[in-house]
């Protein structure tokens, strides 16, 4: 069954995040339909509060949660989404602050896939810079690996520091 | 040659004696055998012989005959005794010359062998002299490059685990200075510079 491609919003970034996402919309879904079961033919007028995230995805996207065809959209859409969206997993020396990742998932979703999903991780060893995992390739942007790579710099400026000074 | 001279003498000495023994023997035997007329006769000269040549007579004849082969026997000892000296100081001398003849040969054969002996031991000992210098160059030229290659080895462990070193305490030491913040250029530049390759990897990947 084909879903209607909705925006992501950039605070969800990772597969829980989406997963989540999709939880709290399928809870809402069955919250609205107990309460139209309870109170028989009256309209919703009031949701529970929403996360920010779901805020957003309802904003972004247009979407009205009151009606049940925008929340199976947002729900099917959601679904797809775990099912299918590209993952890449990136690591930074630290941890990175949400506004950090927004401006990194705004870069992948807007040159890469809209529908991109990442895995954040932590990797202290690598001091700066970053490293990035797809199903395929493992791609090392870090300053431990420019300092692997410029090795022989090293090497030749210890090298030459021997020849001056010898012991 | 003197022994048989000496056995000459010996023998010639002997045969006299005999001579001697078988006349003494062969008269007084034909003064008792003939018994003719002119045997009669002979027995009568024979018993006048008797009264002559009476017992007296015959051991005065004997006693002569003793002194006389006694005397020639002494004669013949002496030349004997005198032949064997001779003969012995012959033998000596050559017995002597023969033996020091047989050990100068000897004693040359020997010298030549230990000579021979000596040059082998000594042509032996060159070729493992020269065996050994050879040895020695190959294995001292082995030595040379087996330690150029260790030191090369050694030198290019200690660069490596030097360049580790600093690389870990350069990582260590600035990189908890680095802000996360402050890296947002650079991360971005290099994910615009590797754009391409990590859609690639999503597409191919998906």
């Amino acid at each position: 069954m084909a879903h209607k491609e909705l925006v992501l919003p950039l605070r969800v970034i990772s597969q829980g995040d989406a997963m989540r996402l999709k939880r709290e919309l399928e809870a809402l879904n069955d919250y609205v339909h107990q309460s139209q079961l309870r109170d028989s033919g009256a309209e919703l007028k009031t949701l529970p509060k929403p996360s920010l995230a779901l805020n957003d995805l309802a904003q972004e996207n247009s979407l009205n949660l009151l009606k049940s065809e925008d929340r199976e959209a947002a729900i099917g859409f959601l679904a797809q989404l775990v099912e299918n969206a590209p993952i890449i997993h990136i690591s930074f020396a630290s941890e990175p602050s949400s506004t950090f990742m927004t401006k990194i998932t705004r870069w992948f979703r807007d040159q890469i896939d809209p529908r991109i999903l990442l895995n954040v991780g932590l990797e202290p060893s690598i001091a700066a810079g970053f490293t990035l995992r797809t199903l395929n390739h493992y791609h090392d942007f870090s300053l431990r690996q420019q300092f692997s790579d410029q090795r022989e710099l090293l090497l030749n400026g210890i090298r030459e520091s021997q020849a001056t000074n010898p012991l | 040659m003197t022994i048989w001279w000496l056995a000459v003498i010996l023998v010639s000495l002997v045969s006299a004696g005999i001579a001697f023994i078988w006349i003494i023997t062969k008269l007084t035997h034909l003064s008792e055998s003939s018994k003719s007329p002119h045997q009669q006769l002979l027995d009568a000269a024979n018993t006048d012989v008797e009264h002559i040549f009476n017992e007296e007579f015959r051991e005065e004849l004997r006693n002569r005959g003793r002194l006389h082969f006694e005397k020639i026997i002494g004669e013949n000892a002496m030349f004997l005794q005198q032949d064997l000296r001779l003969t012995t100081s012959q033998l000596n001398e050559y017995m002597k010359q023969e033996l020091g003849t047989k050990l100068k040969e000897e004693f040359t054969k020997y010298e030549e062998s230990i000579t021979d002996a000596k040059q082998m031991a000594i042509d032996s000992i060159e070729k493992t002299k020269e065996i050994i210098e050879e040895q020695r160059q190959m294995m001292s030229q082995q030595m040379s490059s087996e330690v150029e290659a260790e030191k090369q080895r050694l030198i290019g462990r200690f660069e490596q685990n030097m360049a580790d070193i600093i690389n870990h305490y350069v990582l260590a030491a600035i990189g908890k200075q680095i802000d996360l913040s402050d890296q947002l250029e650079y991360i971005l530049s290099e994910l615009e510079a590797n754009k391409q390759a990590i859609a690639e990897d999503i597409i191919h990947g998906a």
